[in-house]
């Protein structure tokens, strides 16, 4: 009988805290149609972009330690990296920012600014 | 100096890249063995002639078969 009765107060709490969590859902849903949640990549601005490029670049493990990374390091000239290499940083790039460079594209990305001129083009990065 | 790549070449640095993707894909602790294990087997042929273009379809089309296999999820690791 105890347990009974037990169980019926959990229920009774149970559907308590369905209702007041019912309520700031509706809230949410009805002030999403004012203003979509998402937010794309037109907050994104280019010098967190290049921030972010250059800290991939460094990460990189065929890059030099010594090698002074900037806004416009060529990855061939000046980090001496290879087609290969180049291709998988890149990869790493497109990790960074969620986006995937299309083969076309990827081929022709040479340096950190290309780089970044690039995923500033791209609405979908992130 | 912009050198112009042939369209071989593009075709492996194509294949290069679906394989670093497909390492990213991997679980994260074994991510530099499948990126050793790539750079080891294009690092073979690295000096291969630019000219030698049937040893470079075939290795082409071994690498595309065993990206295949790699590709599997159910393969974690590789030695």
């Amino acid at each position: 009988m105890f347990s009974s009765l037990l169980r019926g107060s959990t229920i009774a709490l149970r559907t308590a805290s369905a209702r007041s969590a019912l309520r700031p859902v509706a809230a949410i849903s009805r002030t999403s149609l004012v203003s979509p949640l998402r937010a794309y990549s037109t907050g994104l601005n280019r010098d967190d972009i290049s921030a972010r490029v250059i800290d991939v670049v460094k990460a990189f493990d065929k890059t030099t330690a010594s090698a002074q990374v900037t806004a416009d390091t060529h990855f061939a000239k000046d980090l001496g990296l290879d087609s290969l290499d180049t291709v998988e940083l890149l990869v790493a790039i497109e990790e960074e920012f969620d986006v995937e460079i299309p083969d076309k594209v990827a081929d022709e990305i040479k340096s950190v600014a290309e780089a970044v001129q690039y995923i500033a083009s791209n609405p979908e990065a992130n | 100096m912009v050198k112009r790549l042939s369209g071989l070449q593009r075709d492996v640095l194509q294949m290069y890249r679906q394989c670093i993707r497909q390492a990213h894909k991997k679980p994260e602790a074994n991510r530099p063995n499948f990126i050793g294990y790539i750079r080891t087997e294009f690092g073979k042929h690295r000096n291969l002639p630019r000219k030698d273009f049937s040893t470079i379809e075939h290795l082409l089309r071994v690498g595309h078969r065993r990206l295949e296999n790699f590709s599997a999820a159910e393969v974690k690791d590789i030695h």
